[in-house]
C-alpha cells in the first residue's frame, strides 16, 4: 500500500461560510439524485402517466366529437383534457419521488454517512428539498405544457382553439405544474417526519387519495365546507379549468394552490424540525 | 483530539452509555474495548453528533462535531460499511460526499486508489463483498485527508486477507501520526493495533490507560500450554482455583491464577498429556475478561433475568 497522505493537501483552507456549506451541499444533493437509476424511472413515470391520459382522453374526445351536441362542444374545456392527467396520476407518482428523496436516505443507513460529513443539519435537510423541489419542478412543467401540446396534435381534427394566449391557459398549465410540486414537496416532508418509505407513502396516498373519498360520503352541507381544502375532484377542477367559470364550494385557482402550498410548507417544516431534533 | 465530559445516552430507563469521562490523545491508536452491547456503537455516534447525548458533552478538537467547518478535513469516520445506497456506483458515492467539503474529483479517484476499488469505481456498491464495502467506507473516511480517524468494529465479518490489510491500514495511519479510534471486542485484534486502550462495560468507563499497563493490571502473569485434552485440563485448572482460556488455534491454552509449576504438577497427577508449556505475559483477553466479568450484558448460560 502507498502512502495515504497527499501531497497536495490543502494548506489550511479558510472556513466556509454558511453559504458556500450550502452550496456545497446543494452540489453533493444533485450528484447523490443523478446518480441513482430510480431517479430516472421516477420521473419518466411521472411524464409518461400524464402522456397516456392525455392521449386517452384525447382520442376519446375524437372519436366522439362528431356525435357531440353544439353546447357539449362549447363546453369542452381542451386544455383541463390535456393537462388532466398530471394532476391525477402525476400527482401520485412525484409523492413516491418526494417520499423516496429523504426515505432511502434511512432505508440504506446512508443517512449517517451524509449526516457525518455534513453534520448541519438544517443545512442538509435544505438542499435535500431545495435540489428535489427544482429537479421535479422542471419535470413537472415539462409534463404540464408537453401534455398541452401533445393535446394540441391530437385534438386537431376537433378544430378547437389551443393556444397559451387564451384566458385561463398559460394559468391552468402553471398552477397545474405547481399543484403536483406542492404534492411533491408533502410526501417529502412526511418521509422526513416518519423516515420510512412505506409509512410515508401510505400517509400520502391517504392524504391525496383517500382524504378527499372521505370527504365525499360526509353530509353534503359539511362537504361544501370542507371540499376545498383537501386535494380532491372539486379543488383539481378549481386550479385546472380555463373555461367555464368559477367552480362552486371552492377557492379560485390560485386560492386553490395556495391552499396546498401551505400544507407542504407546514410538513416541509414539521419534517425539518424531525429531521433537526431527532437522533439520525 | 476528542473529549468527553459526563457523557449520557439514555434509551427509554436503560443507560447504553453512563457517565463517560475520556479524553482521546493525538497520534496513538486508542482500543476502543467493551463487550457487545457495552455501548462502544452509541459512544461513536454521539461523538459524531449523529446522536443526541442525554447529558454531558464530547468534543472533536475543542468544538462539538456540528460545529466543525469542515468535519471530512478533521475527522473519517466508518461506523457501519452498510451505510451506503446500493444503486450508486462507488466513485459517485464518494463524489457525493466529498462535494459537501469541496473536496474534488481528483481526490475521489486518489482515494480509490489507496483502498483498491479503482477497478470497480464504476460498479454499484449492490454487488460490493463486505471486504469492498469496507473498503470503500474507509475510502470516504479519508477523503479529506484528516488527523483524526474512527473505525468501529471494522474488522467484523472481514476475511483473513482483509483483517490483515486494516491492521495494516491502522498501523500506517498511526505511523503518519494519525489519532485513530477503533472499536472491536475481538481483543487479539487490539493486542495487535492499540497503544492505548478505552474499556467500557455496560455504559460505565472500566479502565483508560496503556496497553501494557491494562494487561499488568490484569492477573499479569499467565501460563500458556497446548494440549490434546483441553477438557480434562479445564477442570483440573478450575478445581485448583485458576482459570482457561483458549488461545489460537490447534489447543493452545493460556492458563491464569496459576504457576507453570504448579501447571505442570497438576497434569502430571491427572495424567494429562502437555506438548508444550511456558510462562508468558498475560493476554489482553484474559484482562479484559476479567475485567469485564461482571458487565457482559448477556451472559450466554444464565437464565434472563438472573
Amino acid at each position: 500500500m502507498t502512502s495515504l497522505t497527499i501531497a497536495t493537501r490543502p494548506a489550511a483552507a479558510p472556513a466556509p461560510t454558511r453559504r458556500t456549506a450550502l452550496l456545497r451541499t446543494l452540489h453533493s444533493e444533485f450528484t447523490k439524485l443523478r446518480s441513482v437509476r430510480s431517479t430516472y424511472w421516477i420521473m419518466f413515470a411521472l411524464v409518461l402517466a400524464s402522456a397516456a391520459w392525455c392521449v386517452a382522453y384525447c382520442l376519446g374526445t375524437v372519436h366522439q366529437w362528431p356525435h357531440m351536441s353544439a353546447q357539449d362542444r362549447s363546453g369542452f374545456d381542451a386544455t383541463q383534457n390535456s393537462i388532466l392527467g398530471l394532476a391525477l396520476l402525476g400527482q401520485l407518482v412525484i409523492v413516491v419521488f418526494g417520499a423516496l428523496m429523504i426515505t432511502s436516505e434511512y432505508s440504506t443507513g446512508m443517512v449517517r454517512t451524509s449526516l457525518t460529513v455534513m453534520p448541519r443539519r438544517g443545512t442538509l435537510y435544505a438542499a435535500k428539498a431545495a435540489v428535489f423541489a427544482a429537479v421535479s419542478l422542471v419535470v413537472a412543467f415539462v409534463a404540464s405544457f408537453g401534455t398541452f401540446f401533445l393535446g394540441r396534435v391530437l385534438l386537431s381534427s376537433t378544430h378547437v382553439p389551443m393556444s397559451l394566449s387564451q384566458p385561463g391557459v398559460l394559468r391552468s398549465l402553471i398552477i397545474t405544474a405547481l399543484f403536483v410540486e406542492a404534492c411533491g414537496l408533502v410526501a417529502f416532508g412526511i418521509g422526513a417526519l416518519v423516515r420510512n418509505t412505506a409509512a410515508a407513502l401510505t400517509l400520502a396516498f391517504g392524504f391525496l387519495v383517500l382524504l378527499p373519498q372521505l370527504i365525499r360520503t360526509l353530509p353534503v352541507f359539511l362537504h361544501n365546507d370542507l371540499t376545498r381544502w383537501v386535494p380532491g375532484g372539486d379543488a383539481i377542477n378549481s386550479m385546472t379549468a380555463t373555461i367555464g367559470g368559477q367552480i362552486p364550494h371552492t377557492f379560485s385557482a390560485w386560492g386553490e394552490l395556495a391552499v396546498f402550498a401551505g400544507y407542504a410548507a407546514l410538513l416541509l417544516l414539521l419534517g425539518a424540525v424531525q429531521f433537526a431534533r431527532r437522533d439520525a | 483530539m476528542i473529549e468527553a465530559r459526563g457523557l449520557v445516552k439514555r434509551y427509554g430507563s436503560t443507560a447504553a452509555v453512563n457517565d463517560l469521562s475520556f479524553t482521546i490523545r493525538p497520534g496513538l491508536v486508542t482500543g476502543f474495548l467493551g463487550p457487545n452491547g457495552a455501548g462502544k456503537t452509541t459512544t461513536m455516534r454521539l461523538i459524531l453528533g449523529l446522536d443526541y447525548p442525554s447529558a454531558g458533552t464530547v468534543t472533536v478538537n475543542g468544538k462539538p462535531y456540528a460545529q466543525l467547518p469542515d468535519p471530512m478535513h478533521e475527522v473519517g469516520a466508518l461506523l457501519d460499511a452498510g451505510a451506503v445506497h446500493g444503486g450508486r456506483t462507488a466513485r459517485n458515492h464518494l463524489l457525493g460526499l466529498a462535494q459537501t467539503n469541496g473536496i474534488g474529483p481528483r481526490r475521489v479517484d486518489e482515494v480509490l486508489g489507496l483502498v483498491g476499488l479503482t477497478d470497480v469505481a464504476g460498479k454499484r456498491s449492490r454487488g460490493f463483498s463486505l471486504g469492498m464495502r469496507q473498503r470503500l467506507g474507509i475510502a470516504a473516511a479519508l477523503l479529506g485527508d484528516p488527523q483524526i480517524l474512527m473505525f468501529d468494529e471494522p474488522v467484523n465479518g472481514l476475511d483473513p486477507e482483509g483483517i490483515l490489510w486494516i491492521r495494516n491500514l491502522m498501523r500506517s495511519l498511526a505511523a503518519e501520526g494519525r489519532t485513530v479510534l477503533v472499536s472491536s471486542h475481538l481483543m487479539a485484534e487490539m493486542e495487535y493495533t492499540a497503544d492505548h486502550l478505552l474499556v467500557i462495560g455496560r455504559g460505565r468507563l472500566l479502565a483508560d490507560c496503556g496497553m501494557a499497563e491494562f494487561i499488568a493490571r490484569g492477573s499479569g502473569q499467565a501460563v500458556q500450554v497446548r494440549t490434546p485434552q483441553p477438557d480434562a485440563l479445564a477442570r483440573a485448572v478450575a478445581a485448583a482455583g485458576g482459570t482457561l482460556a483458549s488461545v489460537g488455534d490447534d489447543g493452545q491454552f493460556e492458563v491464569c491464577g496459576l504457576t507453570e509449576d504448579q501447571v505442570s504438577d497438576l497434569a502430571f497427577a491427572q495424567g494429562i498429556r502437555l506438548y508444550h508449556l511456558a510462562q508468558t505475559r498475560a493476554s489482553l483477553e484474559h484482562a479484559f475478561m476479567e475485567l469485564t466479568a461482571d458487565s457482559v450484558e448477556y451472559h450466554a448460560e444464565l437464565p434472563a433475568g438472573k
